[in-house]
């Protein structure tokens, strides 16, 4: 209690401390009269009375610091004093706190930009609630029939088998997603469907905004045409409508009631404008072999994901033993949503996070730097402050003070670039950065900035202060401003900080040389098709409006018909997958005249089905046999294309020219090879090995959503607005969706490259830039420093080439130095770059080279104006200043 | 004279707290003379030390000053003992004589037996 009371009052002790001051004086002045009295009365003479009583009250100033000390909070006051001082020195110095308050902000900027995009979707729960509870379910395939892959889409049937015996889970469901025509007015637009099971909002505990979300039977043909809107939707497409629920929407030309609307920020999965229940047909529910849904599950109280994996591993083992044909060797695979979510940036996040770290501790060093030759030409005053009786931690804390007070203005400012910094970075990201839409500078980002603000002033403040607590400061007083032996010692300090910088930025450097150099190797690889001049656009058609194969085989025949009598096109295809869209779906195969396997035992390889045209318009090369034609149709014998990979795979001595296979889910139709194609990257450019894949024409397998490809002429300008009128002639209704270049498109499968390759050029960038200003300000110093003696050389004869060497090698030393010790850090940092490069080793010497040259230029260039100062020394006024 | 000390860490303020007990309001001066004083000129209170002690003791709000007029009509600041002053007086005091007497004990140690 007491002790509280004492507190209360310390704390209230500087709001008054000018009256207590005074009041204090005066007691103390009426305790000395008093044994001045006293030994007056003793009989001593009046200035001897006065003598005695002074010595023995001993010093005043010392007993009104004591009290000072005792009454306020010692600390904060001289805080707040050293706030002020500080205040004040960066006000008289305009130029250094502006360069030292951009670096420090620049430095620290970045960091919270990069945290603030870390925090979001690394660090934040994902937006449901008990995020941690949910899980997403794979299927693993049986590695020697799939080497190299480990998560597969999960099959009807076995999900329906886990959804059913699984004891660890509350709920599950399975997801995927459609594409449907949706009028606005009298315009299609592309409307994207999460297709989910009922238990999907079960699973995430989402609950509506309005209406309901689906019941349990909604998952049953026939009862499923309902729908509930995202919130995007209904806000932008129907004018947040209030009362949207129980009417109903026309999607793909049938009519779907709305029953509900999900609140904003609810997306999953994240592009869904809206969602329907995904209604399996009886027939599909007993398929396995078909993987194109995904799954997710809420782990039930207490279950771990141990626990769960243990519980699906189980269940895998009976359903193998139970459907062997289907089954042999697949598993499942648990892993929690986040790590689902943001497992595949989560390296390029982190290399980025330590990239600026790299870049805020070389802001560091430059202010370290300034700040040094900033205190040691301050040592005078320094020195007298401590003459008057400050003690060398009262020196110390007001040096850091300084800094900090420099670094919370940067901070300050960095916050303030951090935040349109982030809102830049996040739209250049788009859609390849998962929960973008989360990002933001937050609390906690306001909080990591003002962290690393204070540790920034203390690191930059903490080379000079100790440089500072080694000066012999009466010595520095006698010296005044002139040279001393422990000047020279700061400014091998503050050489070392330019290693320190070169070293750092070194680093920086190799990383994003690493980076641009696996761009350009990814963009250099040969993707087995020529994306120059090639349109793609997709086409789905609703099953509704085309519900026979012939019908939807002659919808695409029209519309490529159509297309293809444009003035300006050379030639048009569709296929059912884009290369480089992913593996797709995969079929196994029995191939005549191999022994006859199980149908598990069959390889599985890559399906696709094109039109005539496809092969040309994609500059696939056709290397033997025929193209499909016009007359490969539904009654005429059914034939295939393979690709380059799968005939050397299969017929690895003989020509596959007339061999035939079955493909396993249409037993009873062999084909019969009448082409070889060239492989193709399926997955991406970074596909290290060529996935087999086989071509069936599209009128032998009828398919309601094709990705059209459309080749132009060079000269005939934009083709886009012909080829969408095109196809509106076929069927005005008929949405055309995501049409863009292949080169875009391609262009887009790097962006996760290419963005960290930008941003780490960018850090690198301003790295080298405050390497090269650290090393500027060293040799200016340095130069300033020796103008006396530079002068005495030149009276003395030496010639303006050897005063330019004499500077241009000190800087030298230094870089070369940093080089030095910046090739073992890269060495040792760049391994962590393993995982985003591509075709390109982490100690890749080309690159190690480059960068070195190119930082050695910069370092010349930094060198070769404070030298060029030192050559016009003038002997006469150098000599003078001495 | 040289054989003063300075007072023992810890005890100037239990001190100060007995003689305002005995004296009644004292000015500073006061207090350190009568200090002296009661230990027989033995003990030296250093003003740099008395001053904060003050200060502490009237923040912790055992004593409270004002300013008044001496014995010898020069203005000085008394201070008196408040009501929590001599409670916590009382507290201190009764430990301090536990802790003399334990201590006494230990010293000399034939006292027990005996």
């Amino acid at each position: 209690m007491s002790r509280l009371r004492s507190w209360v009052s310390r704390l209230g002790g500087p709001l008054h401390g000018g009256r207590l001051d005074r009041d204090l004086a005066d007691e103390m002045e009426s305790h000395l009269q008093m044994h001045v009295d006293d030994n007056l009365r003793r009989g001593m003479s009046p200035d001897e009375a006065r003598r005695r009583a002074l010595i023995d009250l001993g010093g005043v100033e010392q007993v009104r610091e004591a009290c000072r000390e005792r009454r306020g909070v010692p600390w904060l006051e001289s805080l707040a004093r050293d706030v002020r001082y500080a205040l004040r020195g960066l006000r008289k110095n305009p130029g250094f706190t502006a360069v030292a308050v951009l670096t420090l902000a620049l430095g620290i900027g970045a960091n919270t930009a990069i945290f603030s995009l870390v925090n979001a979707v690394l660090l934040r729960p994902l937006p449901y609630e008990g995020a941690d509870r949910i899980v997403q379910v794979w299927h693993t395939p049986p590695p020697e029939s799939f080497p190299g892959f480990t998560r597969f889409s999960v099959s009807p049937a076995n999900y329906l088998d886990w959804r059913a015996q699984n004891h660890v889970f509350e709920a599950m469901a399975a997801y995927g997603s459609t594409t449907f025509g949706w009028m606005d007015g009298d315009r299609p637009v592309a409307v994207t469907a999460g297709e989910v099971a009922p238990d999907l909002f079960a699973v995430l505990r989402a609950r509506p905004l309005l209406g309901r979300t689906f019941a349990p039977d909604e998952e049953s043909p026939g009862k499923n045409k309902v729908a509930v809107l995202g919130h995007r939707f209904w806000r932008s497409r129907l004018g947040s409508e209030p009362g949207v629920v129980g009417k109903t929407i026309r999607l793909g030309g049938e009519s779907y009631t709305i029953v509900g609307v999900m609140p904003a920020g609810f997306g999953f999965p994240r592009w869904a404008d809206l969602w329907t229940p995904l209604a399996w047909s009886d027939a599909e529910r007993q398929v396995r072999g078909m993987h194109d849904y995904r799954a997710v599950a809420r782990l039930k109280p207490g279950v771990t994901v141990a626990q769960a994996q243990a519980e699906m591993d189980s269940i895998s083992r009976r359903l193998e033993q139970r459907y062997p044909a289907d089954n042999k060797g697949w598993g499942a695979l648990i892993v929690p949503l986040r790590d689902e979510m943001v497992g595949e940036v989560r390296p390029a996040l982190l290399v980025l996070f330590a990239a600026v770290s790299l870049v805020l501790l070389i802001a560091c060093a430059n202010v370290a730097s300034l700040v040094l030759a900033r205190t040691l030409a301050r040592r005078k005053e320094i020195a007298l402050r401590a003459a008057l009786g400050a003690s060398r931690g009262r020196v110390l804390q007001q040096v850091l003070c300084e800094n900090v007070v420099l670094a919370l203005a940067g901070g300050a400012l960095g916050l303030f670039l951090a935040r349109e910094g982030v809102d830049g970075i996040v739209a250049f990201l788009g859609e390849s950065l998962p929960r973008s839409s989360e990002v933001r500078v937050d609390a906690r980002a306001l909080g990591f900035t003002l962290l690393i603000s204070v540790l920034t002033g203390l690191a930059a403040g903490l080379v000079p202060a100790l440089r500072l607590m080694k000066v012999n400061l009466s010595e520095a007083l006698k010296q005044g401003m002139g040279r001393t032996a422990s000047d020279s010692g700061g400014h091998r300090t503050r050489g070392a900080l330019v290693i320190v910088e070169v070293a750092l930025s070194l680093v920086l450097l190799v990383g994003a040389g690493l980076m641009i150099r696996t761009l350009a190797v990814l963009r250099a690889v040969d993707p087995g098709f020529d994306p120059r001049g090639v349109l793609s656009l997709f086409l789905a058609i609703p099953a509704t409006r085309y519900a026979t194969p012939a019908q939807q085989i002659d919808f695409f025949d029209r519309a490529l018909e159509r297309v293809r009598a444009q003035p300006g096109i050379d030639s048009a295809g569709a296929v059912n997958q884009l290369p480089m869209a992913g593996r797709g779906s995969t079929q196994p195969v029995a191939i005549e005249g191999h022994a006859a396997a199980a149908l598990s035992e069959q390889p599985e390889v890559a399906v696709r089905v094109l039109t005539p045209g496809y092969l040309r318009a994609m500059q696939i090369p056709l290397l033997r046999g025929r193209d499909v034609g016009e007359a490969d149709v539904t009654g005429r014998p059914g034939i295939v294309l393979v690709s380059e990979s799968m005939a050397r795979r299969f017929w690895p001595d003989e020509d596959p020219i007339g061999r035939r296979l079955t493909l396993s889910f249409y037993p009873g139709v062999p084909r019969e090879v009448v082409g070889v194609a060239g492989d193709v990257k399926l997955e991406g450019l970074a596909d290290t090995q060529a996935s087999p894949t086989l071509y069936v024409p599209l009128a032998q397998m009828p398919q309601t959503w094709m990705s059209v490809v459309v080749r132009g002429r060079p000269q005939s300008g934009d083709i886009v607005p012909a080829v969408t009128a095109a196809i509106r002639q076929v069927d005005a209704e008929q949405p055309v969706l995501e049409v863009m270049t292949l080169e875009a498109f391609m262009e887009d499968s790097l962006a996760h490259q290419r963005v960290s390759m930008l941003l780490l050029a960018l850090f690198a960038g301003f790295a080298v830039l405050l390497a090269g200003l650290g090393i500027y300000s060293v040799l200016s110093y340095a130069v300033r420093r020796r103008a006396p003696e530079i002068g005495l050389r030149v009276a003395l004869g030496a010639r303006h080439s050897d005063i330019l060497w004499m500077v241009l090698g000190h800087g030298l030393r230094l870089t070369l130095a940093g080089l030095a010790i910046g090739v073992l850090g890269a060495l040792a940092l760049t391994r962590l770059l393993g995982g985003l490069l591509f075709g390109v080793r982490p100690t890749d010497p080309l690159t190690f080279a480059a960068v070195s040259v190119l930082l050695c230029a910069i370092a010349l260039l930094a060198c070769y104006l404070p030298a060029r100062r030192a050559m016009r020394v003038d002997p006469m006024i150098a000599l003078r200043q001495e | 004279m040289g054989e003063k000390t300075d007072v023992w860490k810890g005890t100037l303020a239990l001190m100060v707290l007995k003689t305002l007990d005995t004296l009644g309001p004292l000015h500073g001066y006061g207090i350190a003379r009568r200090i002296e004083q009661t230990s027989g000129d033995r003990l030296l209170v250093n003003y740099g030390t008395l001053y904060p002690a003050l200060i502490k003791l009237e923040q912790e709000g055992f004593i409270s000053s004002e300013w008044g007029t001496s014995d010898h009509n020069r203005r000085a600041k008394f201070y008196t003992l408040t009501r929590a002053g001599r409670r916590h007086l009382g507290r201190e005091a009764r430990d301090w004589e536990r802790a003399t007497s334990i201590l006494a004990r230990f010293l000399s140690p034939g006292e027990e037996s005996r």
